[in-house]
């Protein structure tokens, strides 16, 4: 949603967080005993146990040994989940997130910085992963990071190893209007949805061209070595590769008719998109959408604040949900993002999906938009010890992020963070949030 | 017909849906059904504790004539309540609803005035009851807010509205909640430089001369208040609307986040005597004593904000767990329209960090009610007062609950606004490609 960077406060003193990266990259042995265990996709355990060991999950059930020495949590009456995964945000960025110049260059990537507050916010709220997408001031814009919310790590030990590799492109205002206060010779196309759709149909068809360049080039030097090789245009790169399916399209998206032109492209030069962002009006076109097999990543209610934006409902994730797609629910907010837990349970509210469908929309289908559905999303052995614990069921209203665990490591701890009630020096609350 | 759409609807069945769509669902007018209602059976939960189990109440001419387990229907059309709860219609504090639509739309959204000094500037007169965001707000259980203009140092008048009406007339609580002001020098959070990520409400205006402006302008005001309470009959339509100010018959709605912007706001007050509601409140936790020994009210500003670099990561959601074990009174507030509804995700928060469950409800129903000097016609579900109430599965904080039925103004109010006309429409298109 953004076009412009926020600007981050850099070097603030954060004598508010603990910071949890201290030690290394390590992977952990860690236990929760006696707790509900929402597995996501082997249904919810009463009084369960959920062991990692080295990083990774080993046993999840009622009946879990926990081996001598292994760090045990006491969950009794804790609700403990996958973390939570925002598959939209632009927290932790470095200086900027939008390539406007131009209206395609997916050659371009964002880039992490690891101290961004944000991070450590979000780790309260939960999320253990998330995708850093370029902005979408460009109908082809860079490409995104997905990241594992290491705090107190190097950014380059954040990144979360096998994600897809994914660019942004973006449809409708952010894209016509980038330009809109520059005058007139200073504009770039497009400026309208027309212009957009052409955008794609050009370098799409260039694009080809240039994979048939060196698919005869390739073919043509095996029998004569002196061949000239094509010129290598990083650009046009990056667009064979969404072509052969190896960089994932997310694309930022409002009303049905660009959601449905952008499906008819892609048909059309055979390309994929894998996900569609924000997707405000996706509950128009689910059919279609279904059937392209694209995945849709919205907002949970935002709507109205601007005109593509209007017809946004909060049903929408329910809507899109019955018809097969996978829909997950993101922050594209560094204020959401602490409570994106409670986004998705906007959909049980609006809608009536069920509580486990509501709660796969922050765990097991970003994981699958993200690529990283083999490793993370769902709570069963084999999959990487990302795991929130909760005072509450996620949807109740006393429900908070007491642990975030990351690879069997605490990388959040409610009761060793800086709180409130501890500043104020105030512990007569009598609430879950209160002494404690 | 209507009942029987509402019912089936929280059933979620498709086909009646379909069958609905075209009829019940556009059949009834945004201003809901009136008449004589009886609602059977559901356990009543007021703010401050009381759950009345199995207790009928009913409407009539716009209010709650009577509560009771042997009270009886009559003539009045009967509402099922069993096994579900009624709750006071819940109300955001602070919104620009009605005067808004769609942000990124100057015209569309026409919440100030030119200039720095418009206590005479009326927010109710300027509310569209067809606007789309009245509709999904009241859908979900949010049955009065308080609008308000925004801008310049004296803003204007704020007015307590349901979210439903036939005109903004019949649409009033009341029409001058309150005037809106932003104190000379005010606008961040003290000492924190910056606008506590943009939390802060009105804001300053581009006057070099406003301090001193402001204190003239004060000052005229009181002269001309004490002339007319003399028997001065010249009126002056500007000064004339500061006068209830200062016989305190409406608030002053301070807009204040740091810490020393509410100090100066309540010691403002006290220099000319006035109400005082602080608005915005992000320090409010910092003086909540003072706040609690001089009686003065916060409208929180929304919580779903980031909070600082330099403050607990839980600052925001925590506060009103503080404050009201302080003895603040307070009430949340999204400041906007298009998701008045989250004030009660807002309460879930504040109560998941250290908010009493009682604190929560008030926070949402009676105190912004007292807070305003609504709370003889909402608040509460009490006999007597405007029937504004909901009827829901569960807790309203718990996004699991399912809200069945809104009265408002003792009106039964039609599941018609924007979202769910769309949602209806489209949960009906048949699904020709299978994915």
């Amino acid at each position: 949603m953004r076009i412009h960077t926020a600007a981050k406060s850099a070097g603030a003193v954060l004598l508010a967080m603990a910071i949890a990266g201290t030690g290394s990259l390590q992977a952990q042995d860690l236990a929760i005993r006696n707790a509900t265990i929402l597995t996501i996709t082997r249904g919810d355990i009463q009084n369960g146990t959920i062991l990692v060991q080295k990083g990774k999950i080993t046993a999840v059930g009622a009946n879990v040994t926990i081996p001598a020495g292994v760090k045990t949590i006491d969950g009794t009456g804790k609700f403990v989940m996958p973390g939570v995964i925002d598959a939209h945000s632009h927290a932790a960025l470095e200086n900027g997130i939008n390539e406007g110049s131009e209206s395609v260059t997916p050659e371009v990537q964002v880039q992490l910085r690891n101290d961004d507050p944000v991070i450590y916010r979000a780790l309260a709220g939960g999320v253990t992963a998330a995708l850093l997408l370029h902005g979408s001031a460009n109908s082809i814009g860079g490409q995104a990071r997905v990241i594992k919310m290491r705090w107190g790590m190097p950014a380059d030990s954040m990144y979360f190893k096998g994600a897809y590799r994914i660019v942004k492109f973006a449809l409708g205002e952010n894209v016509t209007q980038a330009s809109g206060t520059l005058p007139a010779d200073q504009k770039r196309f497009p400026e309208s949805r027309m212009g957009v759709e052409f955008v794609y149909r050009y370098w799409f068809q260039k694009a080809k061209e240039y994979d048939q360049e060196w698919i005869d080039y390739r073919a043509a030097v095996k029998t004569n070595p002196n061949v000239i090789m094509p010129r290598r245009d990083l650009r046009l790169e990056a667009l064979c590769d969404m072509l052969h399916g190896d960089l994932k399209i997310h694309t930022h998206s409002y009303r049905a008719d660009e959601i449905l032109m952008l499906i008819r492209v892609a048909d059309e030069n055979g390309f994929k998109i894998n996900t569609f962002q924000h997707v405000l009006e996706g509950y128009k076109v689910a059919n279609e959408i279904a059937a392209h097999g694209a995945m849709a990543s919205t907002f949970a209610d935002m709507w109205a604040y601007k005109v593509e934006a209007y017809d946004a409902s909060s049903y929408n994730m329910a809507l899109m949900s019955e018809r097969g797609i996978v829909v997950s629910v993101n922050s594209d907010s560094d204020e959401r993002i602490r409570r994106l837990y409670q986004e998705a349970g906007v959909g049980v509210r609006y809608g009536n999906m069920p509580v486990n469908e509501a709660l796969k929309m922050v765990t097991l289908n970003p994981a699958k938009q993200l690529g990283v559905d083999k490793m993370v999303g769902s709570l069963e052995p084999g999959k990487d010890g990302d795991i929130a614990v909760f005072s509450a069921h996620p949807f109740s209203p006393d429900a908070m992020v007491e642990y975030t665990i990351i690879d069997g490591k605490v990388y959040f701890d409610r009761f060793q963070a800086q709180t409130l009630r501890k500043v104020a020096g105030d512990s007569k609350g009598t609430g879950p949030g209160g002494a404690r | 017909m209507n009942g029987c759409m509402k019912r089936t609807f929280v059933a979620g069945s498709a086909a009646v849906l379909l069958a609905l769509s075209a009829s019940s669902a556009f059949a009834q007018a945004s201003a809901g059904e009136e008449g004589t209602f009886f609602i059977k059976g559901g356990t009543i939960v007021n703010p401050g504790g009381q759950r009345l189990a199995n207790t009928n109440i009913l409407i009539r001419n716009n209010r709650i004539v009577d509560i009771g387990p042997s009270v009886v229907a009559g003539e009045a059309k009967v509402i099922d309540a069993t096994g579900k709860f009624v709750y006071p219609g819940m109300i955001d504090a602070n919104t620009g609803l009605g005067l808004a639509e769609i942000g990124s739309v100057q015209t569309m959204s026409l919440r100030s005035e030119l200039g720095d000094f418009n206590p005479h500037i009326r927010a109710l007169v300027g509310i569209n009851v067809e606007s789309e965001l009245l509709g999904v707000t009241r859908m979900s259980g949010v049955t009065s807010v308080v609008t308000s203009p925004a801008g310049g140092a004296i803003s204007g008048q704020a007015a307590m509205i349901n979210t439903a009406g036939w005109n903004w007339e019949d649409l009033s609580v009341m029409k001058d909640a309150g005037m809106v002001m932003t104190l000379p020098g005010s606008g961040g959070r003290g000492g924190r430089g910056g606008g506590g990520g943009g939390r802060g409400r009105g804001g300053a205006t581009a006057n070099p001369n406003l301090a001193a402006d402001f204190q003239r302008f004060m000052e005229e005001s009181k002269a001309y208040d004490d002339a007319r309470t003399a028997g001065a009959t010249k009126l002056d339509l500007i000064y004339e609307a500061m006068r209830p100010l200062f016989h305190r018959e409406i608030p002053a709605i301070i807009n204040a986040n740091g810490e020393q912007d509410i100090r100066a706001a309540i010691a403002f007050g006290e220099k000319w005597n006035l109400r005082v509601v602080v608005q915005g409140g992000a320090d409010s936790w910092k003086v909540r004593q003072l706040l609690a020994d001089k009686k003065v009210p916060v409208i929180l500003s929304s919580i779903e904000a980031a909070p600082g670099d330099s403050v607990p990561y839980d600052e925001i959601y925590a506060q009103p767990g503080l404050l009201y074990d302080a003895g603040v009174k307070f009430a949340f507030s999204t400041g906007q329209g298009s998701n008045s509804r989250h004030v009660a995700f807002h309460a879930a928060l504040a109560e998941a960090y250290g908010l009493k469950a009682e604190g929560a409800l008030k926070a949402l129903t009676i105190w912004p009610a007292e807070i305003f000097g609504a709370d003889k016609d909402i608040g509460t579900v009490e006999k007597g007062k405007l029937a504004n109430l909901f009827i829901t599965t569960g807790d309203p904080l718990d996004l699991r609950t399912q809200v069945s039925y809104v009265f408002i103004k003792g009106r039964d109010m039609p599941f018609d606004d924007r979202q769910t006309r769309l949602y209806l429409k489209y949960k009906g298109r048949p699904v020709t490609i299978k994915p």
